[in-house]
């Protein structure tokens, strides 16, 4: 087997890591290496929560801190051997982070950073009054990490042991993003409503990757409390949750990498400035924290997405991605018989306040049929959309699907009967590549959690989300641009790539929300071609579209709305007549 | 990116100018005949008890016993991990003979594991718990709470106190002096009916003083340091309490007397001899070295800039000075021998006169200090004066 | 612990004190970022600048802080001749030399002249706030205008890298112990059994004065309104030809101003030290956190909150105060997030 050229740096880079301590460096260098790791774990985690998932936490020092207290305690005052501790002090620190993480993901917006400042500091202040913790002075005595009877108290011997864990969890961690869970924790940042309405579970996606740093992050200070061998509570406080904000952002916070290289450019500059600077300036006065202030702003104005990406320039391209081509099929959905009735809406009202945005519209779409909704400005289209897909909940009335009631559901259980839908706005996650976006549109399709991703052990399955996403794309005609950024993409292809997305829901009907805005006159007509070739598979569409033309050569059945209420529906001809449909178009005219 | 496109890039380039620069940094440094590795906090929320230690580190003399004096001084922040890190470094690294710090009990404690780890003489210089002190390879410079209290709790008890209100720092300082008040105070018949804690960096301590006011004490002791203390001295004065108010050594500075103004009167402190070194009568075995390190610290760093810190480590070279020359009769500096010599001949070279106290360090005691280390100080005009003795 | 009526109006008090001086710094936090996105930490520091500055003048002594200005405006200056450095034009140059260098000696000179003439406390802190001010033009300037179209979280970092610096900064120029300033008024009076200063008098009335300022500056003003409009549309503002660059700089001293005077006013009620800032300024961010980080009268009252529950945990347990404060604002926030209609970030 060949190996892949772009693995080359990561394996020289171990290489360079198992050999280093056996080179003839300063015995500094290894205390500092350790202390790199160590910063490094809590930083991983923190890419993950905050690069990857959008949760700003300053208050991951805690979390070594209960991992540090608890093997401190257990060993010293209980006799339990440290690598006993190490899976209890990892329990504690995700016991810890489960009713922490429930009230912390649902703050939103500002709160949320002050939220972890605020238990940061409460946890921080009470490590230091407890006396089982030896208050102040912390705990002394903490027995060093031992081999059979071989004891790690040497820097070199330590440094095996960090590093081993930091690679492991960077390579879980890499593995992780790389899978369905983490489509789903990736598409949390642009604010988690794509990835809702193909049924991630967003309140989990985030519970998940704030246990999964808390977990490293405790590790890191089981780790360190068998380094330093006594523990007090300073390291713990927001001074150091801080600090691993800062090593993630330094590093680039959206990249695994970033962190060990963020961690390990913080510490080492520190560290070059408390040896250079005395004698730069003298003894007499102390301009270290000044330097490397003025060091970190000037970095952040050269380099605001971090460092990381300027080292990845200098690695070899990551080659195309490999789709295997003899994969399993995914299951597919039987769609119901053409004509039967697929949604039902009946008297929806939606009231926001005293104004009546919608005002108890009913209608139907069938199945294997495409459903035009369409009116002036304002005239309630967004909205009944959003009650249909869950985004907006009903002040009364109904909405059905094959007889079942949607009333209620949450986008994602929604998702789940098979109704796919693009967004108005385009929500596209423009750093993930075009086909990572679509296989999050098959996020219902599989099933590999955490672990499963975590070890690696998803391979199969995903490499069929993996090509059902790539079959979408060829349908569509983007298969092309395949491995490029999301972000990448011309605005009217985004809204191609969002119904590839959709497709690979493998939906029994989709809902389209304005597909043809934006769009040139050939992909407007290359739009139809493929609207009408799903409805030839059955699959039936509902969209909301301005562009009358697009809609009458279309749909078989329209719905006009007006002020929030229905004021006609019926086949394109005839609706076009209508004279409240005349009057609600020409009259906003004239 | 090619090597030309790597070195074209200004942003690369800086990091291996940087990398380029630093590499001496890193290597060995050229060993001098002895050295001693410091950390104390020099930023944060010890500062102020660094910065006089590092300027009195200034002060120390270029060799002693015709060997060159090599210092190495790092600043911890206060933090046990910098302060660990520092000592693990001055130790494998710079292979020191002896080693100081830190200034926070905490980090001093971090810095005394690695001491007992690698076995170096180290002198804390923060009054470090006894656990810590019985090790063997640390002497603390500064004195243990018990010591300062001994002859602070008779006072009182002369003075008639009863119920003690304790006001003093959320921290290991504050809470040896409310331990110490609990358990020793106990036996001058000194019961504390209010425990109350702030931090240095409060901006207010009116509830603390409210309450500790409220629980109607004959005395208010407070356990803080430095201009920390100013805010409860003044609070209590304030709010009308008119009884005497205890303040622990750690308060004694000019600084603090600065702040705190017109409150301090009807105040004693307990302290450390050297800030009254002058005072002393010629007899006593701490003037000399007081006043000789008052007439240079002062003379370099202004009139009236003592501290009750930074003499600490003027100690430390009074110690060393006696106790090396003994070491190097056995082994070369450097070595291991050197270091274990050195450990033994601190433990058997006093007694040591120096600036806080008379120093007779024995393998059960490693604080060394008696009575003679603590002497009781009333303020007047701004500047701290021996309190008389009551018979 | 007995609470009893007199005391409990002593806390009260108290709590009303600390919580007035939280609001003076949550209305600037809430104002620099409403216009420029920047969640301000150095804004602490800049309130401890202040008041180690009256203290400074109070001596009779010259602070640190004008040599530092001084050093801020040639880096500002500094930094807009390496931006011009293809296109330099003479009047522009000319306006940047009076603006980074002039105005900074200009101040150096008449504090050098100034500060050993023990002039009275209004006139020092007059000087203090002209001081301090500026500095909020060169911060912008130097470290947040080249970042303002960063995301919220860079630019927080970039005031994490501030605050180190001002921190550092502070430590060198006015060392490690803490400074009282004299009070501005030495009176006082009896309310009941209260003692009421009249140096606490000025801190509610500065309070309410600069929550009254600052509405009418952004309800009609034209400069206000334009400051309102970047922080509703960044984009729709420039469209419409405000000068974002100038709103943030509006913002920066106005908020630097504002930190003046903070520290002018808790300078004599307290003991500050030289990262006495981060922590007030913390608890102006929690004030300002919980208006929303857009609204002020929320932000006052959230301020005297904080204030209010430090005050009395601080009688009844001092040793948990902390634990107690930030503990209680977790459940206040999950509260508020539940209340808050969801928008999305970015």
């Amino acid at each position: 087997m060949m190996a892949n050229k772009h693995l080359m740096p990561g394996i020289a880079a171990i290489a360079l890591l198992a050999v280093f301590p056996l080179l003839p460096v300063p015995p500094f260098w290894i205390t500092l290496a350790n202390n790199i790791g160590l910063a490094s774990l809590v930083a991983i985690g923190l890419v993950l929560l905050t690069g990857v998932g959008g949760l700003t936490s300053f208050g991951q020092a805690a979390f070594c801190g209960f991992g540090a207290y608890t093997t401190a305690v257990l060993t010293t005052a209980y006799g339990f051997s440290p690598w006993v501790t190490l899976p209890l002090s990892l329990l504690v620190g995700a016991a810890v982070a489960v009713p922490l993480g429930l009230m912390t993901v649902r703050l939103s917006g500002h709160y949320l950073p002050l939220g972890t400042i605020a238990w940061g500091l409460a946890i921080y202040y009470l490590f230091g009054r407890i006396e089982l913790l030896g208050r102040y002075d912390g705990i002394t005595g903490i027995p060093p990490l031992n081999i059979a009877g071989y004891p790690f108290l040497s820097g070199q011997s330590i440094f095996y042991v960090i590093w081993v864990f930091v690679i492991l969890t960077a390579i879980g961690a890499q593995n992780l993003l790389d899978s369905r869970t983490g489509r789903g924790i990736r598409a949390l940042r642009g604010g988690g409503q794509a990835a809702e309405a193909f049924g991630v579970n967003i309140i989990r996606a985030k519970l998940i990757v704030f246990i999964f740093a808390a977990i490293v992050a405790a590790l890191s200070g089981w780790l360190y409390a068998h380094m330093q061998r006594s523990v007090n509570s300073t390291p713990f406080g927001l001074n150091m949750g801080i600090e691993y904000m800062l090593m993630a952002v330094v590093g680039g916070s959206g990249y695994i990498w970033g962190a060990i290289f963020g961690s390990a450019f913080v510490l080492i500059v520190k560290e070059i400035l408390q040896r250079v600077m005395p004698e730069l300036v003298g003894t007499g006065i102390n301009v270290e924290m000044v330097v490397f202030g003025v060091l970190l702003v000037a970095i952040l104005q050269l380099a605001r997405n971090g460092l990381w990406p300027m080292v990845a320039r200098l690695m070899p391209p990551k080659g195309q991605l490999q789709i295997p081509t003899s994969v399993r099929k995914l299951a597919k959905r039987t769609l119901a018989p053409a004509g039967s009735p697929l949604i039902k809406v009946d008297r929806a009202r939606k009231a926001f306040g005293g104004l009546v945005a919608v005002s108890d519209v009913s209608f139907e779409v069938k199945a294997g049929q495409i459903v035009g909704l369409i009116g002036p400005n304002g005239a309630g289209k967004s909205t009944t959309f959003n009650l249909i897909t869950g985004i907006a909940s009903l002040t009364s009335g109904s909405v059905s699907y094959q007889g079942q009631p949607l009333t209620g559901n949450s986008p994602r259980e929604i998702a789940k009967h098979g109704i796919a839908r693009t967004f108005q706005h385009a929500k596209i996650l423009p750093d993930m590549s075009v086909l990572e976006n679509v296989a999050l549109g098959a996020h219902l399709r599989g099933s590999a959690g955490v672990l499963r991703s975590f070890l690696r052990m998803d391979r199969e399955e995903e490499a069929t989300l993996l090509a059902e996403a790539a079959y979408q794309l060829d349908r569509v005609g983007l298969g092309q641009y395949r491995d490029r950024p999301a972000g990448d993409l011309a605005l009217g292809q985004i809204r191609i790539l969002e119904i590839a997305r959709a497709l690979a829901a493998d939906p029994t009907i989709l809902l389209l929300d304005e597909p043809a805005a934006g769009l040139r006159h050939g992909e407007k007509q290359e739009l139809a071609a493929l609207l009408n070739k799903l409805r030839q598979e059955g699959v039936s569409v509902l969209l909301v579209e301005h562009d009358m033309g697009f809609v009458m050569g279309l749909v078989d059945h329209l719905v006009v709305l007006d002020f929030g209420t229905l004021i006609a529906e019926g086949r394109p001809a005839e609706v076009r007549r209508h004279p409240a449909v005349v009057a609600a178009y020409l009259g906003g005219v004239a | 990116m090619s090597w030309e496109d790597f070195m074209k890039n200004r942003f690369f380039a800086g990091i291996a100018a940087i990398a380029v620069m630093s590499l001496p940094v890193f290597a060995n440094p050229a060993l001098a005949d002895i050295t001693i590795g410091v950390t104390i906090p020099t930023t944060g929320p010890g500062a102020a008890l660094g910065i006089p230690l590092k300027n009195s580190i200034e002060l120390w003399p270029k060799e002693i016993a015709g060997e060159k004096l090599k210092v190495i001084l790092l600043d911890d922040a206060g933090d046990p991990s910098i302060a660990t890190t520092n000592a693990r470094r001055f130790a494998n690294d710079d292979k020191v003979d002896v080693m100081m710090g830190s200034a926070l009990t905490p980090a001093a404690i971090g810095a005394a594991g690695v001491a007992a780890e690698v076995g170096v003489p180290h002198f804390a210089i923060s009054p470090v718990p006894p656990p810590v002190a019985k090790g063997k390879w640390t002497f603390v410079l500064p004195q243990y709470s018990s010591v300062l209290a001994k002859r602070m709790f008779t006072r009182m008890k002369q003075d008639g106190v009863k119920r003690v209100s304790f006001i003093g720092f959320a921290d290991s300082y504050g809470q040896q002096w409310v331990e110490e008040l609990k358990n020793t105070g106990k036996e001058y018949g000194l019961e504390v009916v209010a425990d109350e804690r702030y931090a240095r960096a409060d901006t207010s301590v009116s509830g603390q003083v409210l309450k500790a006011i409220a629980a109607k004490p004959d005395a208010v002791f407070i356990g803080a340091s430095g201009t920390g203390a100013a805010l409860p001295q003044i609070g209590v004065r304030e709010r009308g309490f008119t009884g005497p108010v205890y303040v622990v050594s750690g308060a004694v500075t000019f600084e603090f007397l600065r702040i705190a103004g017109k409150a301090v009167e009807n105040t004693i402190f307990s302290s450390g001899p050297i800030m009254v070194a002058e005072d002393q009568p010629d007899d006593s075995p701490t003037k000399a070295e007081g006043l000789a390190y008052l007439k240079a610290y002062e003379g370099k760093f202004g009139p009236n800039s003592r501290t009750q810190f930074g003499s600490h480590v003027w100690d430390a070279m009074v110690i060393l000075k006696k106790a090396v020359p003994v070491a190097l009769q056995k082994a070369k500096p450097g070595t291991s021998e050197f270091r274990a010599a050195l450990r033994d001949a601190i433990e058997s070279s006093g007694p040591y006169n120096a600036t806080h106290g008379v120093f007779q360090f024995t393998p059960q005691d490693h604080y060394g200090l008696d009575q003679r280390g603590a002497v009781l100080l009333t303020a007047k005009d701004g500047k701290f004066q021996l309190l008389p003795e009551k018979k | 612990m007995h609470l009893d009526a007199t005391i409990a109006t002593f806390l009260i008090q108290d709590g009303l004190t600390n919580g007035a001086v939280y609001a003076l710094l949550g209305l600037a936090i809430v104002l620099v970022f409403s216009v420029t996105r920047v969640i301000f930490i150095p804004q602490g520091e800049f309130v401890a600048y202040g008041a180690l500055t009256l203290a400074t003048l109070d001596t009779g002594n010259v602070p640190g802080t004008p040599k530092l200005l001084l050093c801020f405006g040639v880096a500002a200056f500094l930094l807009d001749l390496w931006s011009w450095r293809r296109d330099l034009k003479v009047d522009a140059l000319l306006r940047n030399i009076a603006l980074n260098l002039g105005l900074p000696l200009l101040i150096y000179g008449a504090v050098l002249y100034l500060a050993p003439l023990q002039l009275p406390s209004v006139v020092r802190v007059l000087i203090t706030v002209s001081i301090i001010a500026p500095m909020g033009l060169y911060v912008y300037r130097i470290a947040y205008r080249p970042l303002a179209d960063a995301s919220v979280l860079v630019l927080l970092i970039t005031s994490v890298g501030v605050h180190l610096a001002m921190l550092g900064l502070g430590l060198i120029f006015f060392g490690p112990e803490g400074l009282r300033a004299a009070p501005l008024h030495d009176g006082s009076f009896t309310m009941g059994p209260l003692l009421v200063t009249a140096q606490s008098v000025l801190i509610y009335l500065m309070t309410i004065l600069i929550m009254i300022a600052l509405y009418f500056f952004f309800e009609k003003t034209l400069l206000g309104k334009a400051l309102r409009a970047t922080a509703v549309n960044r984009l729709g503002a420039r469209l419409v030809g405000v000068r974002t660059q100038l709103t943030g700089v509006t913002a920066f001293v106005l908020a630097a101003t504002i930190a003046a005077l903070s520290g002018v006013l808790m300078g004599p009620i307290t003991t500050i030290y030289y990262d006495t800032g981060f922590l007030i300024g913390l608890k102006g961010f929690v004030a300002a956190i919980l208006g929303g980080m857009g609204s002020f009268p929320v932000t006052a009252i959230a301020a005297i909150g904080v204030g209010m529950v430090e005050s009395f945990a601080s009688f009844f347990a001092s040793n948990y105060k902390e634990i107690i404060v930030f503990g209680l604002i977790v459940p206040v926030l999950i509260w508020l997030s539940i209340g808050a209609i969801h928008h999305e970030e970015e």
